[in-house]
């Protein structure tokens, strides 16, 4: 079994965060003017914009990167104040950049274990327990489909789509409430996407609500929930599965098409 | 090719493998051509010797894998004597002598460590800065003068580096193997131990290999590379003493120019200079084998001046060896 909880079916649906008239000011620019995002339990929501869009800063306002110039921001249904990468992790939102999820130069049940180690302490030694841990590793990895050939293999010497699922899998096995995942198929073979969007459909399976961002639609149209889509710092709007093409998406991205 | 790319990704687990490969060769080369290399007192002189620095470069190696290094270390190491020099020379006990000297170098490596991380500047220039700074708290200290130890050599002395005379008369001409050699080889396998079996060890390696990964996992950063200042200028300041105790006296430019040959034998190890890769057992393979150039060049009659040029020539091959073993 995986670590973390299961959702009840009845608790899918319900909202995990909720941002409300999120300003955000850099000097005299504004980078948000007011947006709301919801997120819902066991939903896959993607957030699709431009370069530039706000995208980028809505999510670090999420994750305690930005502090937002005002705004409210409620967390299962509790107001909370976000103003760390670490409080946003001790909510269990887990946020997997393409390039910064990982150590390359270290091997993967290194990486999956990195900051939440299992050891003993001796005195001021903490002692790792390296073959529980490469154990765990491959099993929770192995439980959402990821195969891999040794849990001492190096991050470096892996694939773009491995990588990303290995960061998947540890937000999954250590009970994340939230994953958010940042172009998580840029740079990716069409083959290797498939198998990212494998993963994340595994992650929802587990109860697990997933916002990603992107800027290339096609990749995430099926995979998605829900789209919510930025412009210029403003909420263009949110909509659900079966409700735009992937050319309405692409209109109102760019803002040939008003909403 | 495929062979040949097989092997190299296995031997990119091992980054010590072409400091060892070239420890071989050097130490075959001088074997044949160098008369009486191979005597008990030409390869315990060359342990002893590397041993002093060893303790030195297991600091800046732990260091330099968290991806910050440390020039003032040399520097410190002068200090660090002075203060052991001139505290039992003026009656104090030379264990408290060995402590306030140890402390002291702890917070010269604390503010290096404060600077780099607090002040965000990079740690080249931030201990280029102390490095001229602590030199000169080094010849303040000894007013520009040498600095000596007259008296009976006390007991300590023996234990940090005195003389392992059941080895050296094993030969004739008698052996020179000191305790520093002892002193070393604890030090390189509690600190290969640290590395790489306790979380320490595994956030060391993080901090160096991704940062902002590291971070964002959890792992306290800034702690990390402020230990490592601080394990790094103890170290040098105990290879400082260790020193003092076999020729008790210390001068205005001790240890200048070790902050170099530190980074030359991390970096032969195979270490790498932004981080997150190499083996404490690379560095200690590398400080040995410039020492055994050096000693064996002697030994061959070559000029000393040509000992700076032939480590420079082995650190440019190791270099280009390793890059082509871990390039991935």
């Amino acid at each position: 079994m995986i670590g973390g909880e299961t959702v009840m079916s009845q608790e899918i649906g319900q909202p995990v965060v909720e941002m409300k008239n999120i300003v955000k000011r850099f000097g005299t620019v504004e980078a948000l003017r007011g947006v709301d995002f919801t997120v819902e339990k066991g939903k896959v929501h993607a957030l699709i914009g431009d370069n530039g869009a706000g995208k980028s800063t809505l999510i670090k306002v999420l994750t305690g990167v930005h502090t937002p110039s005002s705004g409210e921001i409620y967390f299962e249904g509790k107001k909370v104040t976000i103003s760390s990468p670490a409080d946003a992790r001790a909510l269990g939102i887990e946020t997997c950049y393409q390039d910064l999820a990982l150590i390359p130069l270290m091997s993967i049940w290194r990486n999956f274990f990195l900051g939440r180690e299992i050891y003993t302490n001796l005195g001021p030694v903490k002692w790792l327990h390296r073959q529980e841990m490469q154990r765990l590793c491959c099993d929770a990895l192995s439980d959402i489909g990821i195969e891999i050939r040794s849990a001492r293999d190096k991050v470096g010497k892996m694939s773009g789509g491995e990588r990303q699922s290995i960061a998947i899998g540890r937000a999954i096995y250590f009970g994340a409430k939230l994953l958010i995942l940042d172009e998580p198929t840029s740079a990716l073979s069409v083959a290797e996407t498939r198998k990212v969007l494998n993963y994340i459909e595994n992650a929802k399976a587990q109860g697990l609500p997933v916002i990603l961002i992107t800027h290339n639609v096609s990749h995430i149209y099926l995979v998605s929930d829900y789209y919510t889509i930025i412009r210029q710092g403003c909420k263009v709007g949110t909509y659900q599965k079966g409700e735009l093409t992937q050319e309405d998406i692409a209109d109102l991205i760019t803002g040939t098409r008003e909403a | 090719m495929k062979p040949i790319a097989h092997l190299r990704n296995r031997l990119s687990n091992f980054p010590e493998v072409v400091a060892l490969i070239s420890f071989l060769l050097v130490f075959l080369f001088f074997a044949i051509k160098a008369e009486n290399f191979l005597s008990l007192v030409s390869l315990t002189n060359i342990l002893s010797i590397a041993s002093i620095k060893g303790i030195f470069v297991i600091g800046v190696a732990i260091l330099m894998i968290s991806g910050e290094f440390d020039l003032s270390v040399g520097s410190t190491l002068a200090v660090a004597a002075y203060i052991f020099a001139l505290t039992i020379e003026n009656g104090m006990s030379v264990l408290l002598a060995l402590l306030l000297a140890l402390i002291v170098s702890a917070l010269l490596g604390l503010i290096n460590g404060l600077i780099v991380t607090k002040a965000r500047i990079p740690s080249f220039i931030a201990t280029l800065g102390t490095m001229m700074a602590y030199r000169g708290i080094a010849r303040a200290l000894g007013g520009g003068d040498f600095a000596r130890f007259t008296g009976e050599k006390p007991y300590l002395f023996k234990i940090l580096n005195g003389e392992i005379n059941f080895i050296n008369q094993l030969g004739t001409p008698a052996g020179s193997a000191r305790m520093t050699i002892i002193w070393f080889v604890i030090i390189v396998i509690i600190a290969s131990i640290v590395m790489t079996r306790t979380r320490y060890g595994s956030w060391v390696y993080a901090t160096g290999g991704n940062r902002e990964a590291a971070l964002a996992q959890g792992v306290r950063t800034n702690r990390v590379i402020i230990t490592n200042f601080v394990l790094t200028a103890v170290l040098a300041g105990l290879a400082g003493l260790v020193q003092f105790a076999s020729r008790p006296s210390v001068d205005p430019l001790r240890g200048e120019g070790w902050e170099l040959i530190a980074v030359a034998s991390c970096v032969i190890g195979g270490i790498w200079l932004k981080g997150g890769y190499g083996t404490i057992i690379g560095a200690a393979i590398g400080i040995i084998l410039l020492q055994m150039v050096e000693q064996g060049l002697i030994l061959i009659g070559v000029d000393v001046q040509l000992f700076q040029a032939t480590i420079g020539l082995i650190l440019i091959l190791a270099v280009i060896s390793n890059n082509y073993l871990s390039r991935q």
